[in-house]
Parts: structure tokens; C-alpha cells; sequence
């Protein structure tokens, strides 16, 4: 792992596997583990047949991603490369953050940060399943990437690209923005308050403003109207028009809902993924990296339409932070849990949409493990990054001072 | 001055209108053509089936058998559950001196069950009753009467109306305690006439004396058809050992193996049908009457009424918004649409269109060819500010 050509042969391998058709991978499109309404390659090449045969493709509530992809697509065909490359931009931009985090050009686990990506069943089968999040994960590492070494242009940018395509990732605004001003490396074990400059913050934020303008006239001008693309792709999210199976948490609330209450509990979901921003952002204000793993970690556990591949994003991301490993109390029990509902999720599945002997409960049920799975990573991440601070308590230590309040 | 222009827009508004009917009526025509009613063809869009089984108690399972036999065919060539009312006594599958529980057999030997797990009776036990039968033909229901237990046709509904009891001259015993003349029939059908409510009927009933029981209809599009003549009775097929009464009557016993050989793709007329009828093997004389039915027998189809079949034509496959326009409008052209089936209305109306056609295609095409222009413009629009925008992050800053 740590020969030079680790990497590349990794890159090469993936390649191979979108050139080859292995006739096991068909079904994988299909399945609602790896895609969601938002993400599924069924539905953009509904939309793209529907945009090339002049019908407005917004219309009937099948495509829901952004007109960007529709005006990708049908220049580019959606082939397998594709979802191979932005694999491959995404392990190198996982790299690179490693690299600016710990100030070094190269380092012997660079080979081990890359293949956490590649080689994440949570990342890789959504990808080989073409589902559209491969992108929408390259983009936010391509961000945090920019950040990390302080280019805010790109790194504002590649936000907004990230933040048009999925409404969602719009909870990493405030951390990226901070990390702009500060610096990418670990501080975790020595906290001190941001020291960031506030106006360059709003600098930052104007610019972010101006380049997601832009994009937003870019996709109206393919889509041929404002409102009919953001109702369908932002909207989505907001309003969950689509109670199609996954594993995430919301499509079983509101399946059983009276209509009385749907505005109350979209409300409280939407507003529950928008309080943890300022709290983590505050806590760790020493480390907006850090804080941004840790929302992506939210954002993997309580996003609307979820998919394996956003609890797979934050597994991935936890190989650039290996300060916290010495802290983590349960990663074993994270892993076991992350095993169970990643088996229990496709079994439960086909037992009630496949065989009919299930219901929807055993289902549910098995993606209340996967939130449970996620929520232990992350509470799991949060403690061991506070805990850094004060140490691991040994004898040398304890001597020296106490702690009064963790 | 303002008459004048009151009169040039009163003018315009005049021409408008015009050419929007010059426009319109071809496709007026294409529309009537289709759904009308041609020589041959029977013009119906949606298949309805009304079976009903007047007896009950146990000495009568081949009734029950009957009515399930005909609901089994006829779900199997399409018609589906919300299209058929079955009205059975339904006393039987779970009677208490059934051998096998739960299940209603129309052969000895007992090898396909016809009540099975998944069939749908609207009307059971004491709700099958003359009125309700006339109430559910003619609609007048209650509002509280639920939509599975009504006859929801349109005057492109073809029905096939099925009944079987006990009977005689020009009258049908209903469980047992009230009787339906043939005057009642007819004049409910003749009700449904009047509302539209049908566009061909198919009447079969098994009783004794049963064609005495289409004697009096008067209501056009009926094809009726019985298992005996008057004074004849109407026997059953055979007895099954194990569960110890008949099983199946004679009449239906034979439809039902002539409609084993149908499926839904089938071309077999009701001309077959009635021409398989045999007095020796049936033991009584099936009729048929057809002076009311205004096409010829041979070009009725058994699907027409047995089944739910849709037609289906096959347009070549579009590949480019270009030509989908042109493609639609010349597909009735005589060359390009794929009549399988001799019936299909298309084949001999294909030369009416081209002349019809030929004032609409021509503003068509260059509307679509704009339509193309600008969606492609709109696409390198916002690629060129996408690519512009990284390029301008890129080098620039």
C-alpha cells in the first residue's frame, strides 16, 4: 500500500471495471439502496429522452436532477467512464486533503486515504450502479479540496456546483467558509477560538453568491424556465413528493401521515438537518475541516432522499483524521452496526418489495439500524475530536490537571 | 373610425376561426373513424361481464360451478375484476357438506378449482335478488352502493351477460323465492339502450326453456343465445363421486371447452361458436338469436365479448424530434401502419388521410425544426456559462 503505484493501479482497476459489462452489476441501477428519485440513472435518461424528444422534462415529476446533468449528458453520453473518472477525481481530491491537512507533498498513506475511497463498498456500488451522487460526492471533495489549500475561487465554485445539484450540501456553507479563512491542518488537540477575519468571510460569501447566480441561469436557461427544475430538483428535498423506498428516514413518516401534518413534520426534518450547522461550527471552530466532516456526517445519516453512498462519503473521509483514532470509544460497534444494516437494508428489501412476505415496517426498521449506525459514527467523531483536547488521561497526565466539565 | 377596426378584428377573428376548422377537421374525421362503428368492426372500446348465478343451496353447485366456470374464462381473456360483476349465492365453497373446503370444482375428477384464492363476487347470498339484478343493469342504484357493485359502461361497452338457475317459459327462479321474466330483461336492456349504457350485449343463460328468455327483447345490438328450447329442459354434464352432486351443466360445460381453446389473440367469430353447438351431446336444443345483432356472426369475434382485448397499432419507432410529427401524421398512410388483424378500422381509411393531411403537415414542420433550433441553443448556452465560469475560476483566479 504504500508503493507509489498503489494508487494508479487502484485508478486502472476501476477503469476496468466500468469498460468491462459484468452482467451481475445490471441490476445494481435498480436498486434503491445505491439510488434514490434524485439520483437514479433511470430517471435522467427518462429526462434526457423526454428533453431530446421536445418535451419539457420537469413536467411529469420523473427528473429530478439539474438541468446541469441534462446539458452534461447530452453532449457527453452517460457511459460507465464517466462515473469511473469522477471515482477517480474523488479519491485524488480525498488525497490532496490529506495532504494539505498534514502540510506534506506526499506521505506513505496516501495509498491508504485513496483506497478508503475506491474501495468503500458504500461509495463504489452506487457508483458502478450509475447513480448520480458519485458526482455530487467528487464535487464536495473537489470543495473541501479547494478550500483545504486555500484557494477560495475554486473552492467557492466547485461549493456552489455541489449546493446546485443537491440542495442538501448546503450545510457545508459556514464550514467551508471558515476553512477559507483559517487553516486546513489539525488543531484539534489545541483549540482556540476562531481567529479568522469576518470580512473576508463576507467577501467570500458575496463571490459564492455571484457563482451560484450564475449556475442558477446557466440551469434556467437549459431548462427553459426558473421554477419548474428548482421545484423538481430543490424542491424535492423540501417537499419529498416522491416516498420511494430508502434508507434513510423520512419516506416512512410521511407514507403514513395524515395530510394535516406533512408542512409540520418537512418543517421539523428540514429545520432538524439546519440546527446542528452553528453548534458544530461553534464547537469546532478551530478545525473547520473537522466541522465539515462532521456535518457531512449529518447530512449522511439525515439527509432526504438518502443513499449508501452519503454515509459512505463520511466512512471515507474519516482516513484524513487519524489524530481522533486513539479516542474513538465504539469504532467496532459503529462497524457492526454500519455490517448489520448494510446486510439487513437489500434482504428486507427484497423481502417486501420482491416476495411480498415483508411490509414496509421491516424495512424501515432496518434503516432505523442504519441511522443508528450513522448517528454512532458521528457522535462517535464528535466526542473524539473534543476529547483530543483534553487527552487520553494517563498517569503522566492526570497528575497535572483535572478535569472539572467534558 | 373605430368601426373599422372593430369590423377588420371581427374579420380576423372570422378567419381565425376558419382556418382553425379547416385545421380541425381532419382530425374530427380521424377521431370518428377510429372510435366509429364499422362494417365488421365492432367499435367498442372497454369489455364488461355480468354473471349470475340465481341458485342457491347445495343441490345446485353446478350453478355455481357454471357462473364460476364462465368468470374463470372470462377473466383469463382479459376482462379484469373492476369490469365484472358476479353475482353467486355463494353458499357453496364453504358449505358444511363440501368434502373439500373452500373450493368449487365443474369437473369429476376435480382438477381445477375454480374458487381458488383470488376471485372477487360483488354480489353474495341474499343480495342477489331480481331488483338488484335490474337495479345494477339500469344504474339506478343507491348512492351508498359502492363502485364495485355497479355497472359503470359507456356506450363503447361491450357486455356479456351470463346467467344460470333454475327456469322456465320466459321466467328465471331467483334464490329460490322470487322469479325475473323475460319482460323485465327486456325492458331493462332496453332502459340501458336508451342511456347509452352499452354498445353490444352478449346474452347467454343455462335454465331449462332458456330461449324463451331472449324472446321478448326488442333493444338493438343483442346477440342472445340459450341452452334449450321451449318445453326442453336444460341437463347437467355430470356428477362428481366425492363431493356427491353435479357438477357442471351441459350447455355451459361445452362452451366452456370450446373457450378453452380461445386466448386473447384468438380470431375465432361467434359464428364458431354457435355452429359447435351440438343437440346429440348437449341433450337439448341450444338457440341462438341474432335478428337484433347488426353485424354478421362470422365477423363478431369471441373476444368482442368474452374478452378484454384492446387494439393496438404499431407506429415505427421515432428517433428524432425532427420527424416525429411527420411520422405521426403519415403513419395512416397505407405503407407505413400494421394492420395484423383484417378488422383493424385503420386499412381502409388510410387513403381518406393523406388527402386530408397534407394542408397539416406543412407548418408543422418548420414550427419543430424551430423547436430543435432553439432547445440546442438553450443547451450550448448554458454549457458555454458553465465552462466560461470554471475557465474564468481556473485561470483567471
Amino acid at each position: 500500500m504504500e508503493s507509489p503505484l498503489f494508487l494508479p493501479t487502484l485508478a486502472a482497476c476501476r477503469l476496468l471495471l466500468a469498460w468491462v459489462q459484468l452482467p451481475v452489476l445490471d441490476g445494481l441501477q435498480l436498486d434503491h439502496q445505491l439510488t434514490s428519485p434524485l439520483t437514479s440513472y433511470f430517471r435522467l435518461k427518462e429526462g434526457l429522452w423526454l428533453y431530446h424528444h421536445g418535451v419539457d422534462p420537469y413536467l411529469g415529476g420523473v427528473l429530478k436532477h439539474s438541468p446541469l446533468f441534462l446539458s452534461l449528458f447530452s453532449t457527453v453520453s452517460p457511459g460507465r467512464v464517466a462515473w469511473a473518472l469522477s471515482d477517480i477525481v474523488g479519491a485524488w481530491a480525498l488525497v490532496r486533503i490529506w495532504h494539505s491537512r498534514q502540510q506534506l507533498g506526499q506521505s506513505r498513506r496516501d495509498g491508504l486515504v485513496g483506497a478508503a475511497y475506491l474501495l468503500n463498498p458504500y461509495i463504489l456500488l452506487p457508483s458502478l450502479a450509475s447513480s448520480t451522487s458519485t458526482f455530487e460526492n467528487a464535487v464536495v471533495l473537489l470543495t473541501l479540496m479547494f478550500a483545504a489549500e486555500g484557494r477560495p475561487s475554486p473552492a467557492l465554485l466547485a461549493l456552489a456546483l455541489s449546493i446546485h445539484l443537491s440542495l442538501s450540501t448546503s450545510l457545508l456553507l459556514v464550514p467551508v467558509l471558515m476553512l477559507l479563512v483559517t487553516s486546513p491542518t489539525s488543531r484539534l488537540a489545541s483549540p482556540r477560538p476562531f481567529g479568522g477575519s469576518y470580512w473576508m468571510v463576507f467577501k467570500y460569501a458575496s463571490e459564492f453568491v455571484v457563482y451560484w447566480s450564475v449556475l442558477v441561469c446557466a440551469a434556467s436557461i437549459m431548462a427553459g424556465g426558473v421554477w419548474n427544475w428548482m421545484h423538481e430538483s430543490w424542491g424535492a428535498s423540501l417537499i419529498l413528493p416522491d416516498l420511494t423506498p430508502n434508507p434513510g428516514l423520512w419516506w416512512y413518516f410521511f407514507t403514513e401521515m395524515f395530510d394535516h401534518f406533512r408542512p409540520f413534520f418537512l418543517m421539523v426534518f428540514s429545520t432538524h438537518l439546519a440546527i446542528y450547522i452553528m453548534p458544530v461550527c461553534i464547537k469546532f471552530q478551530h478545525d473547520a475541516l473537522y466541522a465539515a466532516f462532521l456535518l457531512l456526517g449529518i447530512l449522511g445519516t439525515f439527509k432526504p432522499y438518502l443513499t449508501l453512498a452519503d454515509p459512505g462519503l463520511f466512512l471515507s473521509m474519516f482516513a484524513v483524521f487519524p489524530e481522533i483514532y486513539p479516542y474513538l470509544r465504539h469504532a467496532v460497534v459503529t462497524a457492526l452496526l454500519h455490517a448489520h444494516a448494510s446486510l439487513l437494508l437489500p434482504l428486507f428489501h427484497a423481502l417486501w418489495v420482491i416476495e411480498g412476505r415483508g411490509n414496509a415496517n421491516f424495512y424501515y426498521a432496518a434503516s432505523l439500524v442504519m441511522g443508528v449506525a450513522g448517528g454512532a459514527g458521528i457522535v462517535d467523531a464528535c466526542f473524539a475530536g473534543m476529547r483530543i483536547a483534553i487527552g487520553n488521561g494517563s498517569e503522566a497526565e492526570r497528575g497535572k490537571w483535572e478535569v472539572v466539565q467534558q | 373610425m373605430h368601426w373599422l377596426q372593430h369590423l377588420s378584428r371581427h374579420c380576423l377573428l372570422l378567419l381565425a376561426c376558419l382556418s382553425a376548422l379547416t385545421l380541425a377537421i381532419p382530425q374530427e374525421e380521424r377521431v370518428s373513424n377510429f372510435f366509429g362503428r364499422h362494417t365488421g368492426t365492432s367499435g367498442h372500446t372497454n369489455n364488461w361481464a355480468v354473471l349470475v348465478c340465481a341458485s342457491r343451496y347445495w343441490f345446485n353447485y353446478r350453478h355455481m360451478a357454471n357462473a364460476l366456470g364462465m368468470y374463470r374464462t372470462v377473466k383469463r381473456l382479459g376482462i379484469p375484476d373492476s369490469n365484472i360483476i358476479l353475482m353467486l349465492a355463494d353458499d357453496t365453497a364453504c358449505n358444511a357438506r363440501n368434502q373439500f373446503p373452500g373450493s368449487v370444482y365443474a369437473k369429476a375428477g376435480r382438477h381445477l378449482d375454480l374458487y381458488g384464492d383470488n376471485i372477487e363476487v360483488d354480489y353474495r347470498g341474499y343480495e342477489v335478488t331480481v331488483e338488484n339484478f335490474i337495479r345494477l343493469l339500469t344504474g339506478r342504484v343507491d348512492p351508498s352502493v359502492p363502485r364495485s357493485k355497479r355497472l359503470l359502461t359507456d356506450d363503447r361497452s361491450n357486455i356479456f351477460v351470463y346467467m344460470t338457475g333454475h327456469g322456465g317459459n320466459e321466467f328465471l327462479k331467483f334464490q329460490d323465492n322470487e322469479e325475473i321474466s323475460a319482460f323485465d330483461i327486456a325492458d331493462a336492456f332496453e332502459q340501458m339502450w336508451q342511456k347509452k349504457r352499452y354498445n353490444e350485449i352478449l346474452f347467454m343463460i343455462d335454465t331449462c326453456q332458456a330461449n324463451t328468455m331472449y324472446s321478448q327483447f326488442y333493444s338493438p345490438n343483442i346477440l342472445a343465445t340459450g341452452s334449450s328450447e321451449i318445453g326442453e329442459n336444460s341437463y347437467s354434464h355430470e356428477n362428481d363421486n366425492d363431493i356427491g352432486v353435479s357438477v357442471i351443466d351441459s350447455y355451459t360445460h361445452f362452451v366452456l371447452e370450446f373457450m378453452e381453446g380461445i386466448n386473447k389473440t384468438s380470431q375465432v367469430s361467434m359464428q364458431d361458436l354457435f355452429s359447435s353447438y351440438d343437440p346429440v351431446k348437449i341433450r337439448s336444443h341450444p338457440g341462438v338469436r341474432s335478428d337484433l345483432f347488426q353485424r354478421p356472426l362470422e365477423s363478431a369475434l369471441i373476444t368482442d365479448f368474452f374478452g378484454g382485448v384492446s387494439q393496438a397499432e404499431i407506429f415505427p419507432v421515432i428517433e428524432d424530434a425532427d420527424t416525429t410529427t411527420q411520422h405521426i401524421i403519415r403513419v395512416s398512410s397505407p405503407d407505413h401502419v400494421v394492420p395484423p388483424d383484417p378488422v383493424s378500422p385503420q386499412a381502409h381509411n388510410g387513403q381518406d388521410f393523406d388527402k386530408a393531411n397534407a394542408t397539416a403537415v406543412m407548418p408543422q414542420k418548420d414550427a419543430v425544426a424551430l423547436d430543435v433550433r432553439w432547445r440546442d441553443i438553450r443547451k450550448w448556452t448554458s454549457i458555454v456559462i458553465v465552462g466560461f465560469l470554471v475557465g474564468w475560476v481556473s485561470l483567471v483566479r
